[in-house]
């Protein structure tokens, strides 16, 4: 059971808050939870990146700071490739909830609601 | 491998004078328009030089890092040409904008729309599939905060409406980047795509899933369009003119690139790894995309709307090409993106124009515009006429060589035939609709519309080019054929141009 949860924890994790997040986003009718949903979507994939180069047994990946990197003839450090990309992900999406954010106070100016349904009957 | 770093250019001046243009707008708000016009008037001059000069096949190599080790751009083909079509086309949309963009922040718009075309281009040049990913955020932010641009409030629901569902996009996109690299170790398009049958199959198909659900965003394919309308209406017209004009050559090129070069396998039709032929999986999506498409545009009252469905449908017929796998079908398919890119951003440009002039978006609106202005008329009459595929003007032949194709593929597939004379049949009933309005002969009392100089000269250009395609298709179909060919032979045209030493597994 430890071992179970030691290998799978993080990806059954990620993947279930991709799952609320995408509930979130098709359900929700306010726009601030509508954001949210998509920020909790972004967690997901984030966490799932980091998830996958990284192992229970695994140490950092420095060459000079153990030498235990490699242990039977396999490579035991954690991959380091997917954090950098994660860093690069957290970024972009810090940069489109911002933008987000920013249109939906410029919304609630112009309409009064965060409703989608009573923008929608605004419209028309 | 021939090495040609200075292409590199392409992307990196247009983004350090998006950053840089602030300081510009320090001086004055006009000159960052006029700034932004001369950058991208460089893309074009400097990507008509490497088209027509043959610089290409060549490979642009960050930091002495060879490929599959460092980052790369490839220049093949297709990305000499559709670099040179999107700054062409962003080229005179900024013309356009000299004159549309008066109000608001002046400054910030040219920041947005420097970044835009930066993330286009670099879409098409990229060869890392990661790089993809930050290039379409790059340019999917900017297109979000250009959508909400403008004094109405409908450019807001609209452009909210675009982000969320691209950033979805782009997300599932993420995800199907990552279950390739647990799979191969590597993130270069070239290597991917040599080794793309060591994979598992099962989760090769859900990755090339997620990748494509994530990529036919923004290529406008049917359960992932539903922003077009709104967003394409609400947008000013210049915006709505770039999006159909640039972002979705773009979207088209990552999606095509994904589906046939990294997951596709080489033969007389191009097919994909895993257990579900994702080629046949997007010519369904694009079949539907076309039939509701041109079915909804037909039943709008408002012209821009329509417009909007109707680019819709347009990105469904290039699709249904692109997914007939052989190589006349991708080269009626870029045909038909390039055709369509030039017609459809001509008419958003008429209609701003129109729209400054105080004429509504309504059908009604343009009844008896021939006498107000002949030139916007002749233009639209053109533009429309290219749409809907008639002799002689640009959209004919993309269309005829759809319908060659897929005769060619047999099958199935005779089914496009019909598919291609059914958008045309309906293209040609709600554009004709536009067209009887502007020549019926009653009489109006309005003034004549006066067009001032800098909307003129793109709506002119992009009309004479109609034409021009249309009595001499060759020069544009040279560029299209060599690159359909990149396309559909995956080895000899894109892997062992990029890593010559690699052996297809």
């Amino acid at each position: 059971m430890q071992e179970f949860l030691q290998n799978w924890i993080y990806l059954i994790a990620s993947v279930s808050l991709i799952g609320v997040g995408l509930y979130i986003v098709l359900t929700k009718e306010n726009i601030f939870k509508i954001i949210v949903g998509l920020n909790i979507i972004e967690s997901g994939t984030n966490l799932f990146m980091v998830a996958i180069g990284w192992h229970p047994n695994a140490v950092m990946p420095i060459y000079t700071a153990t030498d235990h990197l490699v242990a039977n003839g396999k490579v035991i450090a954690a991959d380091p490739l997917p954090q950098s990309l994660v860093l690069t992900a957290i970024v972009i999406g810090l940069g489109t909830t911002a933008l987000a954010l920013t249109i939906g106070i410029k919304i609630f100016e112009k309409y009064g609601t965060l409703d989608v349904r009573k923008i929608k009957e605004a419209e028309e | 491998m021939s090495i040609f770093n200075n292409a590199a250019l392409l992307i990196g001046v247009p983004l350090l004078f998006a950053f840089s243009i602030p300081l510009f707008g320090l001086i004055s708000k006009q000159l960052t328009k006029w700034v932004t016009l001369f950058v991208i008037g460089f893309n074009a001059t400097f990507s008509l030089y490497i088209l027509l000069a043959h610089k290409y096949p060549a490979v642009v190599v960050m930091g002495n890092w060879v490929p599959p080790f460092g980052e790369n751009l490839y220049i093949g083909p297709v990305a000499a040409f559709l670099v040179s079509v999107i700054s062409i086309i962003g080229l005179l949309i900024a013309i356009y904008n000299l004159w549309a963009i008066k109000l608001g922040d002046v400054t910030r718009f040219s920041v947005l729309f420097l970044m835009f075309t930066a993330g286009a281009s670099g879409i098409v040049l990229t060869g890392d599939i990661f790089n993809l990913f930050i290039f379409m955020e790059i340019t999917g932010i900017s297109s979000y905060a250009l959508a909400a641009y403008g004094p109405r409030r409908r450019a807001l629901g609209g452009a909210f409406k675009f982000l969320v569902v691209s950033s979805i996009g782009s997300t599932l996109y993420l995800l199907g980047v990552t279950l390739i690299y647990t799979q191969l170790g590597t993130l270069n398009i070239a290597e991917i795509a040599a080794r793309i049958n060591q994979t598992t199959p099962g989760l090769l198909t859900f990755a090339g899933i997620l990748l494509i659900s994530g990529l036919a965003v923004e290529a406008e394919l049917f359960p992932f369009n539903g922003w077009v309308p709104d967003t394409y209406t609400g947008a000013v017209s210049g915006v709505s003119a770039s999006l159909s004009g640039i972002a979705a050559i773009s979207g088209v090129y990552a999606l095509f690139r994904i589906a046939m070069t990294v997951l596709g396998r080489d033969g007389a039709y191009v097919f994909t790894y895993g257990k579900l032929d994702l080629m046949t999986v997007i010519a369904i999506l694009a079949t539907t995309t076309v039939i509701i498409g041109e079915l909804s545009a037909l039943s709008q009252k408002n012209v821009k709307k329509m417009l909007a469905y109707s680019s819709m449908a347009q990105m469904g017929l290039v699709a249904v090409g692109f997914s007939i796998g052989s190589k006349l079908g991708v080269y009626g398919g870029i045909f038909q993106l390039v055709n369509h890119s030039i017609a459809k951003s001509m008419l958003f440009l008429i209609i701003g124009v129109l729209a400054a002039a105080g004429l509504g978006e309504k059908v009604e609106n343009f009844r008896g515009l021939w006498r107000r202005s002949p030139f916007l008329s002749l233009a639209f009459t053109i533009g429309a006429f290219s749409m809907l595929g008639f002799p002689l003007f640009a959209g004919f032949w993309s269309k005829f060589a759809i319908v060659g194709a897929s005769i060619q593929r047999g099958g199935w597939y005779d089914f496009v035939i019909g598919l291609v004379l059914f958008a045309s049949i309906v293209e040609a009933f709600y554009y004709l609709r536009i067209v009887t309005y502007i020549f019926s002969s009653t009489e109006v009392k309005a003034p004549k519309i006066k067009v001032s100089l800098s909307p003129a000269i793109p709506i002119f250009v992009l009309a004479v080019a109609i034409i021009a395609i249309g009595v001499y298709p060759n020069f544009i179909g040279n560029f299209s054929m060599q690159s359909a060919g990149e396309f559909t032979h995956k080895m000899t045209g894109y892997v062992l141009n990029v890593i010559p030493t690699i052996v297809a597994h």
